[in-house]
């Protein structure tokens, strides 16, 4: 095995290796200072390994590993993002009980997270996603309190339902292949003449847009992510969504494109991108705002996967991979920011809030940052007609999300008293900070073919500052109608769902009733007899 | 072809002493711990599982050396006046799972005992191993033997094993739970006997190879089938015929719920796939067509059997509030994936059942699920030992207490769930595709909702053990490591099941006929 393949298979292996390793007592106790070098090797696949390198496990390990463009673009970005808040839960952790058991769960969701950007085969990766997806409850539900539990039950249920749409989608893939567990790409390459295509698609598509968010599959989100303990909140909604946009680049058949499914795509990214801003500004809390912040830009995400499915384009997964690790970072590091502006008074609050302010107006377009690059990227695709309008207020709606966080921040911080919070949480978040502003000047040229210098033109900034302008004017506007601000409950439709819950305890309650009554000594000797009849009935009935 | 007709079937093999050695072994014990003073019962046990289980591994091994069923002809006499016995592939397969099962109960049992040492000699401790010793012997027999009156004595001996177990603590409600048990299952074994008589009055005999090649449109050879079918549901406590599974199997004390759940109630179902799939006409009669209707039929009915039983007795385990009767009924919810099977293990004239798919999914169904129900159980049984009660909504933080068995819990769960790497997954995976591939889209959809609702089951326990509750949980007595390692191995072993390759397995094929040439893709 080369260096290179030597380096993706440790993407997977290092951090179960790790979680193994907490067998030890005394590793166990030590585990969560280690969690900083769990996704190096990742980092350092992404860097370094070139495109292509493919690595096979021996048998009985059924496991195929490789590396694309768009996988090791958010293979980096996330490897960077769990590196740093690794070192951040380090610091932020340390001292609160329970922590070894965090560590665990933050190596097993860690393992899967990246293994979904590498793994090549279907088995395989049906259990990474598997992995990032069931231990992501043990982050979401660490803290126990009763918004955690809430949360990590309405999680683990649309997890598990999204666990079956993608099982079933898999299985119907695999169906016509002569392999047991072929490739991802040869079963995709076979998609469109497959005669159960619509299915799979549908099934496919409900699977991943659940773990991305997507409206109305987004509810789990508002509630899940700002339950999290800082750190893990910041994985969660900066990478672990992501498992589903690497899904949907791995498994949609974008080389030869399905026009329908992309136009249903398109329009559920259009539907979400809106959906996540009109709630997101209504809500008080501001790790809930960054959360419905997600569901926005995960609709943008959508949008782009849409056209490229509808256009059959496959260089268009790359730029959902750039646009996704622009979103990583920055996503990431507001999050760190929430946690390090809450421990922040006094005069050093100041340059903490305009770096967070920089970075949440990067998710709005603001010029010479990532965002800025991330849009300019997309704009060719999107183009310039009614989509390209549409997504242009929709910048101008994540502008007013963001000009809402910020203010909840700022106003959150007004009481704190005059501290500063430790270098080991700092240091951590200036990195994810940093990196979301350098790391995608880096690779603009490669993505959107244009030098990095055309993204300073004046009509380019033009095209990023009329829509800030346009969500500075909302935000002005918003202000004064006090009314909305908290009207919508976290996780809105899911309100309505759980009305049912008396109707589906009444359904219980039925089988219980009918359980005793099947129970009893003559209806089971009655049922008995029935089936001993039907039995031989059905024989004879075929002589 | 008719050169082999001529030729005895059943022909004794190089290794075929090693059957009767698997059905004699634990017989021997039996009578060897009534000869000796209690405290050396355990002794005997020990000496006998170790022996047991090396014979079911050289079975395996043998199987796979020669490729070939192994078989025993006792006394040299042809069936159908002697008696066979054959283990082909699946037989082997139960026959090691069986023996792990068991020696991983013995010392589950063993370690349970010793932490009372003023009763581990008792009357209940010692009465423990020579049941356990006869439930194997009947257990291997029913693997093995080859006709329906040999299979009738070692089911009985099964249930008269397994009834005592389940009251083995003396307490009026469980004794109430074993008659209950012993009721039902007389009921089934009537209907059994009723069905093989029927057989042996019209045909004259009772070997399964002489009843797969009867005109099996006769009226008797239907009758027959359906009520030995319908008795071995009884005993397999098929939804709804489940009544008396939950308060017996929740009421037994741990190594016996065990036993119970993860292969006592393996027999039966292991019976009827051998009748209809062996004694039921097969296609390669005259009339084959319409008798492949005929087995196509049982499927069916089988098959709404077990959905039913999954969905149904998956929301029953949902809603129980003590952990014994919820993986109880899940025992009853996991059981319905074997009967799924009939339908999606249809075989074709150029394949064979068992050379399909759904035939490797339901057999590693079986064995996962035996190694995934034994742990649970004992994983439960150290909660209630720990804390002396099994009330789910006062377990919260038992994790923290007993973090080897919690993690045991989720492991079988997984399996449980269908969910990788484990072998519920790689069974539903293959019992998924089966139903897709083959057009029934309902079972297909019965295999997802029974993987969710076990996913909602396993998760309400997980979700307790993980938990912090407000009022500390504290341990009734300390729980020695090794109790709680046992059920741990056993979980690791059906999360192990999960490496094999995801295709038919060649294994479940050795000593069926003509089968390398159709499962070659």
């Amino acid at each position: 095995m080369s260096t290179a393949g030597l380096l993706v298979a440790a993407t997977l292996l290092l951090p179960l290796a790790m979680t193994a390793l907490c067998v030890i007592s005394a590793f166990r106790a030590r585990a969560l200072s280690l969690l900083v070098l769990a996704p190096i090797p990742a980092l350092m696949a992404a860097l370094w390994a070139p495109e292509g390198t493919l690595v096979f496990f021996p048998a009985p390990f059924r496991m195929t590993l490789t590396l694309d463009r768009p996988g090791a673009l958010l293979l980096g970005g996330a490897a960077l993002l769990w590196s740093a808040a690794g070192a951040f839960a380090a610091a932020y952790m340390a001292g609160k009980p329970r922590t070894a058991g965090f560590a665990i769960w933050w190596l097993l969701t860690l393992a899967g997270s990246l293994g979904t950007f590498v793994v090549a085969d279907i088995a395989s990766f049906y259990l990474v996603y598997g992995l990032v997806s069931l231990a992501a409850f043990g982050l979401i539900a660490h803290e126990q309190t009763a918004r955690a539990q809430h949360a990590g039950t309405v999680y683990v249920v649309l997890a598990l339902v999204g666990e079956a749409c993608l099982l079933l989608a898999f299985v119907m893939l695999a169906a016509g292949s002569p392999e047991a567990n072929p490739l991802i790409r040869d079963v995709v390459a076979k998609l469109p003449s497959s005669p159960m295509r619509d299915g799979i698609v549908a099934l496919l598509i409900l699977g991943f847009a659940l773990k991305m968010g997507l409206v109305p599959l987004h509810v789990w989100l508002p509630l899940a992510h700002p339950a999290a303990p800082m750190p893990a909140s910041a994985v969660l909604s900066g990478v672990v969504v992501k498992a589903g946009v690497i899904g949907l680049i791995r498994f949609l058949p974008f080389d030869s494109g399905l026009p329908g499914w992309g136009a249903v795509l398109m329009l559920v990214g259009i539907v979400t991108a809106y959906y996540g801003v009109i709630v997101g500004v209504t809500q008080l809390r501001a790790k809930t705002i960054l959360a419905y912040s997600t569901v926005s830009q995960m609709g943008l995400l959508a949008v782009l996967l849409g056209i490229s499915l509808g256009e059959g384009d496959p260089g268009g997964v790359n730029l959902v991979a750039y646009y996704g690790v622009h979103h990583t970072l920055v996503k990431g590091g507001l999050f760190l920011a929430v946690g390090i502006v809450a421990a922040t008074g006094g005069a050093r609050l100041r340059p903490v809030l305009l770096l967070t302010a920089i970075l949440a107006l990067s998710l709005g377009g603001l010029p010479l940052t990532s965002g800025a690059l991330a849009k300019l990227a997309t704009k060719p695709t999107l183009g310039y007609g009614a989509l390209g309008m549409a997504m242009s207020v929709a910048a101008a709606g994540s502008t007013l999300l963001m000009l809402h966080f910020i203010a909840t921040v700022a106003g959150d911080a007004r009481g704190n008293a005059e501290t500063v919070a430790p270098a080991s949480e700092v240091v951590p978040w200036l990195v994810v900070a940093l990196a979301a502003l350098v790391v995608p000047w880096s690779l603009y040229p490669a993505v959107s073919g244009d030098p990095a210098l055309s993204a300073l033109q004046p009509d380019a900034i033009w095209k990023l500052v009329w829509p800030m302008a346009l969500g500075g004017v909302a935000m002005l506007l918003l202000r004064r109608f006090r009314a909305v601000s908290g009207s919508i409950p976290e996780g809105d439709i899911l309100v309505l769902a759980e009305r049912c819950g008396p109707a589906v305890r009444r359904l219980g309650v039925g089988v219980e009733h009918l359980d005793a009554g099947l129970r009893r000594w003559p209806v089971a000797g009655l049922l008995l007899l029935c089936i001993a009849i039907a039995l031989a009935g059905s024989l004879i009935a075929w002589r | 072809m008719s050169a082999l007709a001529n030729a005895p079937f059943y022909v004794t093999t190089s290794g075929g002493y090693l059957l009767v050695l698997a059905i004699i072994l634990p017989a021997v014990a039996v009578l060897a711990m009534l000869l000796v003073p209690p405290r050396h019962v355990a002794r005997i046990a020990f000496a006998v599982m170790a022996a047991g289980l090396a014979v079911a591994l050289v079975i395996v091994a043998e199987l796979v050396g020669t490729g070939m069923a192994l078989a025993y002809v006792v006394g040299g006499w042809q069936p159908p006046l002697g008696l066979a016995l054959r283990a082909d592939g699946l037989s082997a397969a139960m026959l090691a799972m069986t023996a792990v099962v068991i020696c991983a109960t013995g010392l589950f049992a063993r370690f349970h005992q010793c932490l009372e040492p003023e009763t581990q000699d008792g009357r209940a401790a010692t009465t423990f191993w020579p049941l356990l010793m006869a439930i194997w012997s009947a257990l291997n027999a029913i693997f093995v033997g080859e006709d329906l009156f040999t299979l009738y004595v070692a089911l009985e001996l099964l249930t008269f094993a397994a009834v005592p177990l389940v009251c083995l603590d003396g307490r009026a409600e469980t004794i109430a739970a074993a008659l209950r048990y012993l009721m039902f299952a007389l009921l089934g074994s009537l209907l059994y006997l009723l069905g093989a008589a029927l057989l042996y009055g019209v045909f004259g005999a009772l070997d399964i190879h002489s009843l797969s090649r009867l005109d099996g449109g006769a009226p008797a050879v239907t009758v027959a089938l359906g009520l030995m079918i319908a008795g071995l549901l009884a005993k397999a406590a098929l939804f709804p015929l489940h009544l008396w599974l939950p308060p017996a199997h929740a009421g037994a004390p741990a190594a016996a719920s065990a036993v119970l759940s993860a292969l006592v109630i393996k027999a039966p179902v292991f019976l009827i796939l051998r009748l209809v799939l062996d004694v039921a006409p097969s296609s390669a009669g005259p009339l084959a067509g319409q008798i492949f209707i005929g087995q196509i039929l049982i499927g069916q009915i089988l098959a709404v059997l077990g959905a039913s039983s999954i969905l149904f007795c998956s929301v029953m385990a949902f809603r129980q509030q003590r952990l014994k009767l919820m993986i109880a009924y899940s025992t009853v919810a996991q059981i319905g994936y074997l009967f799924i099977v009939f339908p999606l293990a249809a075989g074709t004239e150029t394949l064979p059942a068992w050379g399909t798919i759904a035939w490797t999914g339901g057999a590693l169904q079986l064995v996962s699920h035996a190694l995934a129900k034994a742990a649970m159980f004992m994983a439960a049984g150290a909660v209630a030992e720990a804390f002396g009660h099994d009330r789910i909504s006062d377990l919260g933080g038992f994790g923290r207490i007993l973090p080897i068995s919690a993690l045991a819990f989720g492991l079988a769960g997984l399996s449980l769930m269908g969910l990788p790497p484990s072998g519920g997954f790689i069974a539903k995976c293959l019992l998924l595709t089966a139903a897709v591939t083959g057009g029934h889209p309902w079972l297909a959809a019965t295999i997802l909702a029974g993987g969710l609702l076990a996913g909602g089951y396993v998760f309400r326990i997980v979700d307790r053990a993980l938990a912090t509750p407000a009022v500390e949980l504290v341990a009734r007595r300390p729980i020695p490591r090794r109790l709680e390692a046992v059920a741990l191995v056993l979980a690791l072993a059906a999360v192990g099941v999960g490496f094999v390759p995801l295709q038919p397995f060649g294994f479940l094929q050795l000593g069926r006929p003509a089968v390398s040439a159709m499962v070659a893709p």
